[in-house]
């Protein structure tokens, strides 16, 4: 398990990333670095809107092709970008800023 | 006009891997495709129901926000789609298509 804490906080550390969330096929959360202070919109609200979104990518992958699976999903908007790993049961969710690399 | 739109689109079809590129109106309707016409019906309609529902979530999220990109990979292919207040550009790309000549 800690290879998964790892990897989390790896992301997490990550320039620009505001939060990831590990969320069920649910949309119910199995982990969260989002805090809610400062953020207008609940991290369970994402969860929930956010999966259900993956799952809607998932099935229009699916009826183009039935033996093709949607393997990452990513939604650019203006401050932000949202990226979705789905996996078995669950999936991966990183919210980032997409910021300019002053290093 | 139409000839910087050729040459847009002659630029990205040429791309590696690029399997095709849909423009569709905001009705969903393909307006230009250098796909199959079943091809381009099929993921016309699709991926403007999916864009669609993108948008609504996102606002519902962030209500000043708007999509300027969705990338969805799958196995086999990448579908990119930018959306804009008229159309939609989307491009499939075979993104294992990496040979170096």
């Amino acid at each position: 398990m800690a290879e998964v804490e790892e990897r989390i906080a790896r992301i997490k550390n990550h320039k620009g990333v505001k939060g990831l969330l590990i969320v069920d096929e649910n949309g119910k959360f199995l982990r969260s670095t989002m805090s809610s202070s400062g953020n207008d919109t609940a991290p369970k609200q994402y969860a929930q809107k956010v999966t259900e979104l993956a799952k809607k990518a998932r099935s229009v992958v699916r009826d183009i092709d039935p033996l093709n699976d949607l393997t990452f999903f990513r939604v650019r908007s203006k401050r932000q970008e949202i990226m979705v790993a789905p996996d078995k049961n669950l999936f991966l969710i990183v919210i980032q800023q997409p910021q300019e690399d002053n290093e | 006009m139409s000839q910087k739109v050729e040459e847009t689109l002659n630029r990205i079809n040429t791309h590696k891997g690029v399997k095709g590129i849909i423009i569709v109106n905001s009705r969903g309707i393909a307006i230009r495709s250098t796909m199959s016409q079943n091809e381009t019906i099929e993921y016309g309609s699709l991926i403007t129901q999916f864009t669609s529902k993108a948008q609504a979530t996102i606002k519902a999220l962030h209500q000043e926000e708007d999509i300027s990109f969705i990338r969805i990979r799958s196995k086999k292919h990448e579908i990119m789609i930018a959306p804009e207040k008229e159309f939609s550009l989307i491009v499939l790309q075979n993104p294992s298509n990496d040979e170096t000549n």
